[in-house]
C-alpha cells in the first residue's frame, strides 16, 4: 500500500513538472518553473527522412521543437548532450486512422428487436442535419483527451502523432491531429479540423433511411447537393448546422473509410461525380483489385492488420474456414508491397495490427514492401496528406521533436526501440544501455561450488545451473540495475530453492543469501568465459522467412471458383447440336453455330471456321442463356424510406459472391439485380451479365435501359411487422405515395423548367432549385427514362398500378411475382404491362393464397409478355425447370416455355436486340445443355457470355482440384505457423446473407432465432 | 331461404363448389381396380413395362406382367393406362403439411408448441384436413406424409396421415411413429447488419443442453423401472424410444453434432435413430454406416451451405449418400407449398449421379424403410396398401409428371382442386381453349 502511494507521487510530481511548463494562461499550483528541456543527441546515426541517412550526427532539440540536425554541428551551452554511438534516431510514425482519445459512441439500444417501430426522422438534438448519419458538425478537438494507455500502446509501436476521429456516422465530421505526448491536451493539438471524414457506415443512427449500402451512397450524393444548394444562398434558407460545417470542411483533406476495397471503389466514384479526391482507408485487400484500385488514382490509408493463421488441426472444423479467407491469411501481408509496386501512395495505419504492428511491416518487407516505401508510408506521406509536412514527418528543424531512438535500423529484426521522444519529452521504452551479463559463471556459494550460466538477449537475460553435460536446472532470475535476485534449486528434483540477492562486481557477483532451512549464507560468481554458441532456433515470429516465399495467386474474384485469369473470348464453333433459335426457325436439330467478337457469326450446317474452338454439340441442346428478370443475387437489398427511388443497386453490387457463379452454371447469362420490397418505391435495378470474376462496374450491361423496382401489398405496409409505423401501413396509402410521387416529381420539372428559362440577370439572382434525387427518378418515369418492374400480388393492387400510371400518361412495364396476374390478364394486355411470376409459388402470405401454378399459361395465352423469374440465388440455379413447369401446369409448348426464361424477359429488359435469341449478330450468350433444356435431367455443360466460357463443367471439375490442393498448401502451412508459435484464431465460417424479396421475413426469423 | 337459393346455386355448379372447400373425400374403395399396360416402378429398383397392378379393398392383390394377368369373372375394373406409368404413392417425411396454412399468419400456424421438451405433443390430432395444401401435394404425387412438429430440443411425435380424408382420423395411417429431437447447435449464428454476412460462435450453452438431453433419458429409463408410478406425461411418452416402437429423428447439422448425438443417444438406451442432416453427413457416413444410421435430407434444390462446397453437392448428395452405403430419403424444407416439388427433388437427384428407380426410391420405398412403415407402403408389392398413381409419362421429370388417376389405401382420390378450379374459371372468362 505504501509503495503504491509512493508511486503515485512520483508519477504526480513527474506529470506535474511536465505540466507546469509552457502554457501560462493555466493557474499553477507550485512556484513558476520553467525549464527549457533543451537537449543535444550526438554520435547517432539519424535518418531524417526516408531518403536521408547522416552518420556519425547531432541532433539538438528545445522546447519540444527540432533545433538543429547534422554532422558535426556545435552544441550551445546549456544543453543535456545524450551519446548515443552506435544508436539510430529516427522520425516517429505518423498514422492517420485513429480514434485515439475519442469516446466511443454510445449505441442506443433499438427496442423491441427487429421490425420495432421506426425512426423516421433523426434523433439528435440541436439545428443539425436530416439526417442522423450525416455528422459533419462533428470536431473531434472538441471532445479529445489524452488517453494514457492507448498512447503508450502506439508509441512502442513506434507512433508520435496521429490523427484522431470518431467512427460514427456516414459523414462523421472533422479530426484533429495530435501527439502521443500526455502533458495537456491543448499541447498535443497539433492541427484542429486536421481533414473531413466519411464512411459506408451508418454508425449509431437509428434512422429508417439509409439502411442499406446503396442508402448510405445516395445519402451522400444527396448531401453533396443539398450542401450546394444551401451554401448557393444568402440568407441560408433554414438553419443547418450541420451543412455550414459540411460547407466549411470541404477544403481540408477528405479522408474515406472505406474498409474493403469494394467500398475503395464505391468511394472513388462518389468523389468523381463531386470532383473530390479522396484519401481512402482500405481494407488491405487491395491486392485482389489492384489494377481497379489504382485506377482510382486515390491515395491510400492502409493497415497492416494481418488475420491470424486459422487452427486447422481438426480436417472436419478446417472447412469453416473458406478458401477466401485461407488465400488471404497468406495473400494479405503481400498487399503493402503490390500497392509499392503499382506507384499507389499510400501511408500505412497500425489500426488493428496491436502489438504485432512491427513485426507485421517487417513481415511485409518480407513479402515485397521496400524498407524506404514503409518508413515513407509511416513519415512523411501521412505528413504530406494531411499538408503537414512542415511540422511532422522528418528530423528537420522547425518540426515537432517527434523522434524514435533506436537500437538499429528500424525494420531490423530485432531492432529495439529504446525512447520514443514526443515533443521534445522522452517515453523511455527500453534502457538505452542494457547490460549484457551473459557468460558461464563459477558460482559459489557458501563454499560449495556450482556453474551458473546466464544467457540470452540483453534486458531479457535468463539463468540456469550446468549439474553436467546433459542436465542444467533453470533459475529464476531477475536483472535490476545491476542488482541481482537469484532463485535455485540445487538438485534436480528438489522442491525448495535457495534465495540469493547480489550486486554487480568488476568480474561477476557478490551477494547474500539465505538457504532452505532459514541460515544465511554469502556467495559469490566469478566469470569464466563466453556461453557456448547455441543452433536452437528460436521460436518464430508470425511467419518463418524460410517457407514463406510462395504464395498463391490472387484469383478473380477473391472467393472459391476463382480463377488465376479471367476466361478470354473466343470464337468457338459449337457442332451438330440441337439449337434453340427461339426465332422462327424454332428448333433446329444437328446444327452448328459459330461464335465470333463475342457476337452469334452464323448458324447453320457444315460451317467450317478455322482457328476456332471447336465444341461437339452432338446428342447436346445449344439455346440463348436464360435471363433472369428478377434476381438479387450480385448485390441486391432493401432500403427502407417510403420512397427510395434514389438509391442504387449498381452502386452496391458485388461481384464476389458465389451465387454468380453458382446461377452461372444453371446457364443463366444475365439478369437484372433488383432492389428488395420493403417499399413502395424501391430503387434502380441493375442488369447484369454474369461476367464471373469481372469487377461490379464490368458485370453491368452497357447502354442497357434503367429500371426501377416498385413493390405493393403486404411487404410495403409492413405486414410482417405488429409494431411499424411507417407510412404507407395499407394499400390506400400506397396509392397516395405514388400520387405524391409523381406529382412531386412534375412540381420539380416545372421548378427547374422555370429557372431554365429565365434570362441571365434573373438568373444570377433567382434561387436555383434544390436538385432531388428522389424527385429527378420518379420524373425519369414519368418521362419513359426510366422503366418500373413491380413487385406485385393481388389484383386490386396491379390495377390501381395501372391506372395511376395511365393517369401519369406512362406505361407500367412489368409487374414482377405477379400472382394475380391471371385475374386481370386482359387488363394487363391493354396497359401494355409484361408479367414476370413464379412458376408455382403460394401460400406463403396471406396475399398469395390464390396464386396459381396456371398464372404464366393465362397471362400467354391471354397475350400478355411473360416470364419465369427467381428472385434468389437458390432457384435462379434452375430456371429451365421452372420453365418446364409452365408446360405441367398450363400445357404450354415447349418453345414458349423455354422463350419464358429467355426471350421473354429479354425484351421485358429491352435487351432482345442483343439478347435473347440464337440469331446472328446478337451477343455470344449461349448455354450448351446436356440433355433437353427442359428437363429435369439436364445440366448445363458449358456457359457461354460475349464468347467466353464463364462455366465449363470440366473446368468446374478441376477447379474443384485445384481448390482443395490450394487449401491443402495454405494448410500445412498454417500447421507450421501453429508449430512456431504463431497466433491462431479458431476456424470460423461467415457467409453472405441471400437476399430476396421477403427477405424481412427471414431476416426477422433469423435474428429472433439467434436469441 | 338466401342459404337455400346459394346452396342450389352451389348444386347447379359442383366447380364452384370446389372452390368453397377443399375436393371432397372418396369412400372406401368398393370395386377391384386392374391397372393395365403401363409401366410400372415398383419402388424397390424394379420396372416392370406393360404391367398389371390390381387391388381390392384397399390392398394391392396383383403386380406383375399384364401378360400374366386374366380378368377371371370380370372380377377388377380394368384401366387401361398403356404408355402411362404407374409409381408406388410418394412420401412426404419430416413436413408441417397439415399442421399449417399460411406460415406467416400465426393463427394459421400450429407447427410448435411451446417450451423445450415436448415429447408428449403429438402432431395427428392437429392434422387439418381441410388444408388447401394437401389436394396441391396429392396432384403431383404425395399420398402420404410424415407430419411433423418443429421447435424446441424435443418437438414431439410425428405420425404418418394419408393425404386423404374427412378427418385426421380418417387420414391416419401410422400414429406417434416418430420423435423429433433438434440437437444443440455447437455453433450459434450471428447476423452482422454492418457487413450482411452472417458469423458463428461457440453455443455456450451446448454442454448444458447436452446435459439435459441426457437427464430427460436417464429419467425416462428410470421411470420406467418403475411399476408404481404417478403419471408424466413426458416420461411415459419417451418409452417408445427406448424399447424400439419409436424412432427418434435426430436433426443435426454439423457433422460432429451428428456423431456426438447418435453416441449419447445410443449410450442412452435410444434404439432407433434416423438423422435428419444434410452435406455434413457425408463426412460422418462411416459413423453412420457403422451405427446402420439412415438419413432424411434436406430439399436436393437446396444451396450449398459453404462457399466453397461444390456447387452442385446438394443435388449429389442422395448419390454420394446412397454410394457410401446409406439409406437415403429426400425431404422439403421452407415455404411448404414448395413440398410438392418433392418428386423433381428425386428427378434432379438422378440427373446427378442416381438412377431413376434409386431416386425413386428416396422418395418411395427408403422413406417407408426409414419411418418403419415398409410393411405397408414404399413399393408396389401384393398385400401392400393400394397407395399409387398414374402419370401421363415420368414422375420425376416436371413436364411428364402428370397424373391422370391416384389412389389412397384403393380410394380413387380427386386430383383437381382450387388451382386447377381457378385456371378453369379465367381460362373460361378469357375463352381460352385448354386441352385440360
Amino acid at each position: 500500500m505504501k509503495q503504491i502511494n509512493i508511486i503515485l507521487m512520483l508519477v504526480s510530481i513527474i506529470l506535474g513538472l511536465q505540466l507546469g511548463y509552457s502554457q501560462e494562461t493555466f493557474p499553477r499550483n507550485d512556484v513558476l518553473d520553467n525549464r527549457e528541456d533543451a537537449f543535444a543527441f550526438i554520435h547517432a546515426t539519424i535518418i531524417t527522412d526516408p531518403e536521408t541517412k547522416l552518420e556519425n550526427a547531432t541532433l539538438i532539440i528545445k522546447n519540444g521543437k527540432i533545433e538543429n540536425v547534422g554532422p558535426g554541428i556545435p552544441i550551445p551551452k546549456g544543453y543535456t548532450t545524450i551519446d548515443l554511438k552506435g544508436k539510430y534516431i529516427y522520425p516517429s510514425f505518423i498514422d492517420l486512422n485513429t480514434n485515439y482519445g475519442i469516446p466511443e459512441q454510445e449505441r442506443q439500444r433499438r427496442g423491441g428487436g427487429f421490425g420495432a417501430a421506426e425512426q423516421i426522422q433523426s434523433a439528435t438534438r440541436g439545428a443539425y442535419n436530416a439526417n442522423e448519419a450525416i455528422k459533419a458538425q462533428y470536431n473531434a478537438s472538441e471532445e479529445f483527451a489524452i488517453d494514457s494507455k492507448s498512447a503508450g500502446a502506439m508509441r512502442k509501436n513506434g507512433f508520435g502523432t496521429v490523427l484522431t476521429y470518431k467512427s460514427d456516422g456516414i459523414s462523421r465530421g472533422t479530426s484533429a491531429l495530435v501527439t502521443l505526448g500526455e502533458e495537456s491536451v491543448n499541447g498535443s493539438l497539433l492541427m484542429n479540423q486536421a481533414a473531413a471524414h466519411y464512411s459506408l457506415t451508418k454508425g449509431s443512427s437509428q434512422q429508417n433511411y439509409p439502411g442499406s449500402m446503396m442508402g448510405f451512397i445516395a445519402l451522400l450524393r444527396q448531401t453533396y447537393l443539398d450542401a450546394e444548394w444551401f451554401s448557393s444562398q444568402s440568407p441560408r434558407p433554414f438553419a443547418d448546422q450541420t451543412l455550414e460545417a459540411w460547407i466549411n470542411s470541404q477544403k481540408l483533406p477528405q479522408v474515406f473509410d472505406a474498409g474493403n476495397w469494394l467500398n475503395v471503389l464505391r468511394a472513388d466514384k462518389i468523389g468523381d461525380e463531386f470532383g473530390v479526391k479522396y484519401i481512402i482507408t482500405s481494407g488491405g485487400d487491395d491486392y485482389q483489385r489492384i489494377n481497379d484500385i489504382k485506377s482510382t488514382k486515390s491515395s491510400l490509408i492502409v493497415p497492416v492488420n494481418f488475420p491470424d493463421a486459422y487452427d486447422v488441426d481438426d480436417p472436419i472444423d478446417a472447412e469453416k474456414v473458406s478458401y477466401a479467407d485461407m488465400k488471404h491469411w497468406e495473400l494479405a501481408p503481400t498487399n503493402p508491397g503490390v500497392l509499392e509496386k503499382n506507384g499507389i501512395i499510400f501511408s500505412i495505419t497500425s489500426a488493428g495490427a496491436g502489438d504485432d504492428f512491427l513485426t507485421n511491416i517487417r513481415t511485409a518487407i518480407h513479402y515485397g514492401l521496400s524498407e524506404n516505401a514503409a518508413l515513407k508510408a509511416l513519415t512523411t506521406v501521412p505528413a504530406m496528406l494531411l499538408n503537414a509536412q512542415n511540422s511532422v514527418g522528418k528530423i528537420k528543424s522547425g518540426m515537432v521533436a517527434n523522434f524514435l531512438i533506436t537500437s538499429d535500423e528500424i525494420f531490423k529484426d530485432k531492432m529495439i526501440i529504446h525512447e520514443n521522444w514526443v515533443q521534445g519529452k522522452p517515453y523511455k521504452l527500453k534502457p538505452l544501455n542494457t547490460h549484457d551479463y551473459s557468460g558461464v559463471y563459477s558460482l559459489n556459494i557458501g563454499g560449495t561450488v556450482y556453474q551458473l550460466e546466464i544467457s540470452g538477449e540483453p534486458g531479457s537475460q535468463k539463468s540456469k545451473v550446468i549439474l553436467d553435460d546433459s542436465t542444467s536446472i533453470d533459475a529464476k532470475s531477475k536483472f535490476d540495475n545491476d542488482l541481482l535476485t537469484l532463485g535455485i534449486k540445487l538438485q534436480k528434483d528438489a522442491k525448495e530453492e535457495i534465495r540469493l540477492s547480489g550486486w554487480k562486481t568488476a568480474n561477476g557477483w557478490k551477494g547474500t543469501g539465505q538457504e532452505v532451512n532459514g541460515d544465511w549464507v554469502n556467495w559469490e560468481a566469478s566469470r569464466d568465459g563466453d556461453v557456448k554458441a547455441n543452433d536452437k532456433g528460436k521460436r518464430g515470429d508470425k511467419e518463418a522467412k524460410e517457407n514463406t516465399d510462395l504464395v498463391g495467386n490472387t484469383i478473380f474474384p477473391f472467393v472459391a471458383f476463382g480463377r488465376k485469369e479471367l476466361p478470354k473470348q473466343e470464337n468457338i464453333l459449337i457442332k451438330n447440336a440441337t439449337v434453340w433459335t427461339n426465332e422462327a426457325d424454332g428448333i433446329l436439330t444437328n446444327t452448328d453455330v459459330l461464335l465470333k467478337d463475342g457476337k452469334i457469326a452464323q448458324i447453320g450446317k457444315s460451317i467450317n471456321a478455322d482457328g476456332t474452338l471447336t465444341i461437339d454439340g452432338s446428342g447436346k441442346h445449344l439455346t440463348s442463356g436464360i435471363i433472369d428478370e428478377h434476381t438479387h443475387i450480385g448485390g441486391g437489398g432493401n432500403d427502407r424510406a417510403t420512397n427510395s427511388s434514389m438509391v442504387r443497386i449498381g452502386d452496391q453490387l458485388n461481384s464476389e459472391q458465389i451465387s454468380i457463379y453458382r446461377t452461372l452454371a444453371g446457364g443463366v447469362t444475365a439478369a437484372q439485380v433488383l432492389h428488395g420490397s420493403a417499399n413502395p418505391v424501391g430503387g434502380q435495378s441493375a442488369l447484369i451479365k454474369l461476367r464471373w470474376g469481372e469487377s461490379p462496374e464490368n458485370l453491368k450491361i452497357k447502354g442497357a435501359d434503367e429500371f426501377i423496382k416498385f413493390a405493393l401489398g403486404e411487404n410495403v405496409k409492413r405486414s410482417s411487422s405488429n409494431q411499424s409505423i411507417r407510412y404507407p401501413q395499407s394499400r390506400m396509402g400506397v396509392e397516395q405515395v405514388y400520387m405524391d410521387g409523381f406529382s412531386n416529381a412534375l412540381e420539380y420539372e416545372k421548378a427547374w423548367k422555370n429557372y431554365n428559362t429565365l434570362n441571365a440577370t434573373t438568373k444570377a439572382t433567382a434561387i436555383k432549385p434544390r436538385r432531388d434525387l428522389v424527385d429527378e427518378a420518379m420524373l425519369e418515369i414519368i418521362n419513359g427514362k426510366r422503366f418500373i418492374t413491380c413487385h406485385s400480388y393481388v389484383q386490386s393492387e396491379i390495377n390501381m398500378l395501372m391506372e395511376l400510371a395511365e393517369s401519369f400518361n406512362f406505361r407500367v412495364n412489368t409487374f414482377t411475382h405477379i400472382l394475380e396476374g391471371y385475374k386481370v390478364a386482359d387488363k394487363m394486355k391493354e396497359h401494355g404491362a409484361a408479367a414476370s411470376t413464379f412458376s408455382d409459388w403460394w401460400n406463403y402470405k396471406w396475399e398469395v393464397r390464390y396464386a396459381i401454378p396456371y398464372n404464366a399459361a393465362i397471362l400467354q395465352r391471354e397475350g400478355v409478355l411473360t416470364a419465369i423469374n427467381s428472385d434468389d440465388a437458390n432457384m435462379g440455379r434452375r430456371l429451365n425447370q421452372e420453365a418446364a413447369k409452365t408446360i405441367k401446369y398450363g400445357n404450354i409448348s415447349e418453345e414458349d416455355a423455354w422463350k419464358m426464361v429467355t426471350l421473354n424477359p429479354a425484351k421485358m429488359l429491352h435487351l432482345d436486340k442483343q439478347m435473347g435469341s440464337v440469331k446472328v449478330g446478337k451477343d455470344a450468350d449461349v448455354v450448351l445443355w446436356t440433355d433437353h433444356p427442359l428437363s429435369v435431367y439436364a445440366r448445363a455443360e458449358k456457359t457461354i457470355i460475349d464468347g467466353k466460357i464463364y462455366f465449363d463443367i470440366i473446368e468446374d471439375q478441376k477447379l474443384r482440384d485445384e481448390m482443395r490442393m490450394e487449401r491443402a498448401r495454405i494448410i500445412q502451412k498454417m500447421k507450421d505457423s501453429k508449430k512456431k508459435g504463431g497466433k491462431m484464431q479458431r476456424p470460423n465460417s461467415e457467409s453472405h446473407f441471400d437476399f430476396h424479396c421477403d427477405d424481412d421475413y427471414d431476416l426477422g426469423n433469423f435474428i429472433n432465432q439467434k436469441n | 331461404m338466401k342459404n337455400y337459393i346459394l346452396g342450389l346455386l352451389l348444386l347447379a355448379n359442383s366447380t364452384a363448389y370446389l372452390n368453397a372447400q377443399v375436393p371432397i373425400p372418396v369412400k372406401a374403395q368398393e370395386k377391384s381396380i386392374m391397372l393395365v399396360g403401363g409401366t410400372a416402378h415398383i419402388g424397390d429398383g424394379t420396372v416392370i413395362a406393360n404391367s398389371a397392378i390390381g387391388f381390392e379393398k384397399g390392398k394391392l392383390t396383383f403386380v406383375g406382367s399384364a401378360t400374366l394377368f386374366s380378368n377371371d369373372n370380370n372380377k377388377y375394373t380394368v384401366l387401361d393406362v398403356k404408355g402411362k406409368h404407374v409409381y408406388p404413392g410418394l412420401i412426404l417425411p419430416n413436413s408441417q403439411l397439415g399442421l399449417v396454412e399460411v406460415s406467416s399468419f400465426k393463427a394459421t400456424d400450429d407447427m410448435s408448441e411451446t417450451g423445450t421438451f415436448n415429447p408428449n405433443v403429438r402432431s395427428q390430432i392437429a392434422y387439418n384436413t381441410d388444408s388447401e395444401n394437401i389436394a396441391t401435394m396429392r396432384f403431383n404425387g404425395i399420398l402420404l406424409t410424415e407430419t411433423t412438429p418443429t421447435g424446441g430440443i424435443i418437438s414431439g411425435l410425428s405420425s404418418v396421415m394419408e393425404l386423404e380424408g374427412w378427418n385426421w382420423e380418417d387420414a391416419t395411417h401410422s400414429v406417434d411413429i416418430a420423435m423429433h429431437m433438434n440437437w444443440p447447435a455447437k455453433n450459434t449464428r450471428s447476423f452482422d447488419f454492418a457487413t450482411f454476412t452472417v458469423k458463428e460462435s461457440p453455443n455456450k450453452n451446448y454442454d448444458k443442453e447436452v446435459g439435459e438431453i441426457a437427464k430427460i433419458l436417464a429419467d425416462a429409463t428410470a421411470y420406467m423401472a418403475v411399476s408404481d408410478k404417478k403419471m408424466n406425461l413426458k416420461l411415459d411418452k419417451m418409452q417408445g424410444l427406448l424399447d424400439g416402437s419409436t424412432i427418434l429423428m435426430l436433426h443435426a447439422s454439423d457433422a460432429k453434432e451428428i456423431i456426438e448425438g447418435v453416441n449419447l443417444l445410443k449410450e442412452n438406451g435410444v434404439q432407433k435413430i434416423v438423422v435428419v442432416a444434410g452435406a455434413d453427413a457425408l463426412y460422418v457416413s462411416e459413423f453412420l454406416k457403422d451405427n446402420d444410421i439412415a438419413v432424411v435430407l434436406p430439399p436436393v434444390h437446396s444451396l450449398p451451405s459453404r462457399d466453397d462446397e461444390d456447387i452442385d453437392l446438394p443435388y449429389r448428395l442422395p448419390y454420394l449418400l446412397t454410394e457410401a452405403g446409406i439409406t437415403v430419403g429426400l425431404s422439403h424444407d421452407g415455404m411448404l407449398a414448395n413440398a410438392r416439388n418433392l418428386p423433381f427433388y428425386a428427378g434432379t437427384a438422378s440427373a446427378y449421379g442416381m438412377t431413376k428407380e434409386d431416386a425413386l426410391k428416396t422418395v418411395t420405398s427408403n422413406t417407408a424403410k426409414i419411418l418403419g412403415i415398409d410393411d405397408r407402403v414404399g413399393s408396389l408389392e401384393v398385400g401392400k396398401d393400394a397407395t399409387l398413381f398414374v402419370s401421363e409419362g415420368d414422375a420425376l421429370d416436371i413436364r411428364t409428371n402428370i397424373l391422370t388417376h391416384a389412389f389412397i389405401s384403393g380410394k380413387g382420390v380427386k386430383l383437381d382442386n382450387k388451382q386447377q378450379e381457378l385456371y378453369h374459371r379465367f381460362s373460361n372468362k378469357y375463352g381460352h381453349t385448354i386441352d385440360k
